[in-house]
């Protein structure tokens, strides 16, 4: 299979105060396409970091990730805006919806996000539509006019999935969906999650809890800023 | 368009947003009531001004005055930009009110009430005799007698009294002079030194100036020529007054008349008396009453001073409601960037937020003030019978009403200058705002 992102030798620590904290030491991580990956490892051991430098959220301090080849570094920072809105989409382990947006309007964000005025107002039926299908395939289609406060966490992050796939991105990045979800709830997380990987969506998770990471057609784990792969 | 919706939603959804308005708002409906009133007191000062001495004044400040006038006015009088000329003569005067001892140096002007009225609007500043000005110096009761128009505060009698005008009658002053020859030594030296005469009161002009109401007397020209020693073969007077016709600009109409001038008195170089016109100046009304207009335009420079600082209290009251809000607002900003908004973006977003306060706040501040500004002299009146309480000290400013006359420019500009406080507050922190990193904000979130 086409290797979709592939990650070498990132490094990455951050200040506190003097002390210097060393999260990754050299990972290295290999992703084709439509795989689903779990990333696994102890709390504090860098999974979110790692995660956020893969959908270029953040920058490596040292290291390199390709992204279908083209390594992320040297894309301009108004391009990388451009490739998080186009190319990824991360749900969060808290939803991270918008309090002051409607579901169907969180839901196309990343539509109104990535275009001008003109532009919302060309592509806004096709943006709308698209969400509803969305929300309909997450069993969410009476909800689209509520408000976020106004849902089950399970809910929540099944919106914040619709959010992250309106866009039709190349890469799905979950960091712990479930972690704050009872397991029932997790459970049918994990399902739409495994439903969208068999309709070939590449999806990279990251979860602390091995029967969670089970699920995901492969397991690399993180330890001591380092991945040791399976 | 996102941004547009979400600041809309912001602000509609988050009281502190409302607080903004209030600060905002306040600050408005402050600086347009007292933009307005002090426009308004400054146009009408500047106006009353303009009304007592027409558009252009030919004179010197000399008590000696200048010669030759006569033709000069006649050359102005054929002038087809030149509508009105008045010959006027000023001087100081020892006046004492007639049945006391107490002298009292005031200022009297020699005028013809008719060109005088023409040239300015004095007859407008008359209490009886707006409708027929050639007879303000006439006495009804005895033709003999020779009248005279002290400014209302000159008179030292309450308004009350000036509807009895048999009452004014009575009162008569003394006037003596101390004539000058044209060299400006005393005229009458060896005999008395001073001429006095008799003039009473038939009338009373009201400028709307306290200087000129409470320091000069109005007298008949050919009286005050005599008094002062201007008159015989060569006659002198102080200055003219020009209006000009409505549609001549009044810079263009002074450089007609300051061009007359200067051929004129050359012509008259060889006259006897020709050393007093190098004294004479042509002037604007603004700068013949530069030495009144310029405090009272000094003082609207400052209040505008201030205003710029209740502006700058609009900019930290924004700045400091946006760092709540933004601050509030973190994890928005992150869940943003994480779809692929800019910093730019974001510094838009709150732009737009920061734009619907100012534009709110503007709304309701100007529709505010100037609700309150209709009714600010209601509203002052009842709180001077109520509490003795007065905004505007009538005795400084000189002003019957509270001007209340709204400036649709000033409104536009305090608008524009609200709006833009709101910008400017609102940039530093969402700037701050926008240069945070994504995951850092995501994480703390976490934690
Ligand atoms: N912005 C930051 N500033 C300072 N330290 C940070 C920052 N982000 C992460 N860290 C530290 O880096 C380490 C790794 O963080 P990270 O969030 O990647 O771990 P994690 O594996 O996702 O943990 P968890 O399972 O609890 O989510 C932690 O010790 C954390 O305190
Ligand atoms: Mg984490």
């Amino acid at each position: 299979m086409e290797v979709l992102l592939k990650a070498e030798d990132l490094y990455k620590s951050y200040k506190m105060g003097p002390t210097k904290v060393k999260v990754l030491k050299g990972a290295n991580l290999t992703v084709k396409k439509g795989e689903f990956a779990a990333i696994i490892g102890a709390s504090g051991s860098g999974k979110s970091t790692l995660l956020h430098i893969l959908g270029a959220l953040d920058r490596p301090d040292k290291g390199i990730v390709k992204f279908n080849g083209q390594d992320l570094n040297r894309i301009p920072a108004r391009d990388l805006n451009k490739f998080r809105n186009k190319k990824v989409g991360f749900v969060f382990q808290f939803y991270h919806l918008l309090d002051e947006l409607n579901v169907l309007e969180n839901v196309y964000l990343p539509v109104m996000a990535g275009t001008s005025i003109p532009g919302w107002f060309l592509c806004r039926k096709w943006a709308k539509n698209r969400a509803k299908e969305l929300l309909e395939q997450l069993g969410l289609s009476e909800r689209a006019k509520h408000k976020p406060y106004q849902l089950s966490g399970g809910e929540r992050q099944r919106v914040a999935i619709g959010r992250a796939l309106m866009n039709e991105p190349v890469l799905l990045l979950a960091d712990e969906p479930t972690g704050n979800l009872d397991s029932a709830t997790g459970n049918s997380i994990l399902e739409v999650l495994e439903s969208l990987n068999k309709a070939g969506q590449t999806i990279v998770m990251v979860t602390h809890d091995e029967r969670i990471a089970k699920r995901a057609g492969r397991i690399v784990k993180i330890i001591d800023g380092e991945i040791k792969g399976a | 368009m996102y941004k547009i919706t979400l600041a809309l939603k912001y602000f509609l959804k988050r009281k502190i947003s409302y607080f903004a308005v209030l600060a905002v708002t306040l600050c408005v409906f402050i600086v347009v009531i007292v933009m307005t009133v002090m426009n308004g007191i400054v146009g009408d000062f500047k106006q009353n001004n303009y009304k007592v001495t027409g558009d252009c004044v030919v004179g010197t400040s000399s008590l000696v005055g200048f010669a030759y006038y006569e033709d000069f006015i006649k050359i102005l009088e054929q002038q087809k930009e030149i509508a009105f000329v008045a010959p006027v003569i000023k001087s100081f005067a020892l006046i004492r009110p007639k049945g006391t001892n107490t002298d009292e140096a005031l200022e009297i002007l020699g005028i013809d009430p008719n060109s005088y009225s023409e040239a300015t609007e004095f007859g407008n500043t008359l209490f009886y005799n707006r409708s027929s000005v050639s007879d303000i110096f006439k006495v009804r009761s005895d033709p003999n007698l020779v009248g005279c128009v002290p400014g209302h505060s000159v008179l030292k009698i309450s308004q009350t009294g000036y509807s009895d005008r048999t009452r004014i009658s009575r009162y008569a002053y003394s006037i003596s002079c101390f004539p000058l020859t044209a060299k400006g030594a005393p005229a009458d030296a060896g005999t008395s030194m001073v001429r006095t005469k008799t003039f009473y009161v038939n009338d009373i002009s009201r400028s709307g100036l306290p200087r000129i109401d409470g320091s000069i007397i109005y007298l008949p020209f050919d009286q005050v020529q005599k008094l002062c020693g201007m008159d015989g073969p060569t006659k002198r007077i102080s200055r003219i007054h020009i209006k000009f016709q409505p549609e001549v600009k009044l810079r263009k109409g002074c450089e007609i008349v300051r061009s007359l001038w200067e051929e004129y008195s050359l012509q008259k170089q060889t006259e006897t008396q020709a050393f007093l016109l190098g004294t004479v100046t042509v002037q604007n009304w603004k700068e013949f009453r530069r030495d009144s207009i310029a405090p009272m335009e000094n003082e609207e420079a400052e209040l505008i001073v201030m205003f710029g600082f209740v502006g700058l209290t609009t900019v930290f009251i924004v700045l400091v409601v946006f760092y709540m809000i933004i601050s509030h607002k973190s994890k928005d900003i992150g869940i943003l960037k994480s779809v692929g908004a800019s910093k730019k973006d974001m510094i838009e977003l709150f732009s737009i937020f920061a734009f619907f306060v100012g534009l709110l706040s503007s709304v309701i501040g100007l529709f505010a003030g100037w609700l309150f500004l209709l009714n600010i002299n209601r509203i002052e009146d009842w709180l001077y019978k109520k509490y003795e309480f007065q905004l505007w000290d009538r005795a400084i400013y000189a002003i019957g009403d509270i001007p209340n006359r709204v400036n649709f420019t000033i409104l536009l500009i305090i608008a524009a200058a609200a709006i833009l406080a709101c910008l400017v507050g609102a940039f530093f922190p969402s700037w701050q705002a926008a240069r945070k990193h994504p995951a850092e904000i995501l994480q703390v979130n976490q934690l």
